[in-house]
C-alpha cells in the first residue's frame, strides 16, 4: 500500500513531536474477521506515525487471540485505539479510545490527543476541572463524527 | 477534543470518538444525523455540533441527574 502521510505531513509532524514529554503507547486492536474495512489502513497510519518519533510505540493486537488486554482496556470493538502514556514499566490510562479511522478533521484530533497525553495538559476552564474532579458517577461520552 | 480533555483530567470520565459510517448500528441506537454527536451515558443526554466547554458540562450535569 503506498504511504498515508505525505512527505509534507510527516515533516510538520516530526516538528510538533518534538514538544513530546512521555512516550505515548498507542494500543491497536484489529481483529481476524474480513468485515473490518479500515483495520489495514489504521494499521498502517499508526505505524507511519510511530516512525516519525521513538517516543510514539504502536502495540497491534488481534482482539480474539487477546481478550485479556483488549477487557482490561474496556475495548470490545474494531479497529479501536487506545492512547495511553507511558511511565517507567506503566502504562497509564485515561481512558481515551478512537473507533473506525481518525482520518480527516479527526487526523487533527487525534494528533492533538497524543500531545496532550503525552504532555499531561489540558487547557480546560477552572470550573470544568472542579466539575470534573468532583464526579462521583462514571461519565462515558462518545463523540461520533464523519470521515471528512 | 473537549471530551477527550474530560477523560484526561477526571478517571471517572471515559471518552470515545466513534466513525458514525464504521459503526452504522451504534449510530442507529444513539440517533446519530448530524456530526459531531456527543453520546452521554448510553442516551441519557446529548450535545449535537460542537458546543462550548460550558454547554457539555451542563448537558454532563443533567444527564448525571437522569
Amino acid at each position: 500500500m503506498a504511504n498515508l502521510l505525505n512527505k509534507d505531513i510527516l515533516r510538520q509532524l516530526s516538528e510538533i513531536f518534538k514538544a513530546l514529554s512521555r512516550p505515548v503507547v498507542l494500543l491497536f486492536f484489529n481483529d481476524n474477521s474480513d468485515h473490518c474495512e479500515t483495520c489495514e489502513q489504521v494499521s498502517q497510519l499508526l505505524e507511519e506515525i510511530a516512525s516519525i518519533s521513538n517516543m510514539i510505540i504502536v502495540k497491534q493486537f488481534i482482539i480474539e487471540n487477546a481478550q485479556q488486554v483488549a477487557e482490561k482496556y474496556g475495548v470490545e470493538k474494531t479497529p479501536a485505539i487506545v492512547v495511553c502514556a507511558q511511565e517507567g514499566e506503566n502504562l497509564v490510562d485515561y481512558h481515551i479510545h478512537f473507533y473506525g479511522i481518525p482520518s480527516g478533521m479527526e487526523f487533527e484530533t487525534f494528533i492533538q490527543t497524543i500531545m496532550m497525553v503525552s504532555n499531561g495538559e489540558t487547557d480546560l476552564e477552572k470550573e470544568t476541572i472542579a466539575f470534573l474532579q468532583d464526579l462521583k458517577k462514571p461519565v462515558h461520552l462518545q463523540v461520533f463524527v464523519t470521515p471528512t | 477534543m473537549l471530551a477527550f480533555q474530560m477523560a484526561m483530567v477526571s478517571d471517572k470520565v471515559h471518552a470515545e470518538m466513534v466513525q458514525a459510517r464504521e459503526f452504522p448500528e451504534l449510530s442507529d441506537q444513539f440517533h446519530v444525523h448530524g456530526v459531531p454527536h456527543t453520546n452521554i451515558n448510553q442516551g441519557k443526554g446529548e450535545a449535537i455540533g460542537a458546543i462550548p466547554e460550558a454547554d457539555l458540562v451542563h448537558e454532563i450535569e443533567a444527564a448525571l441527574k437522569n
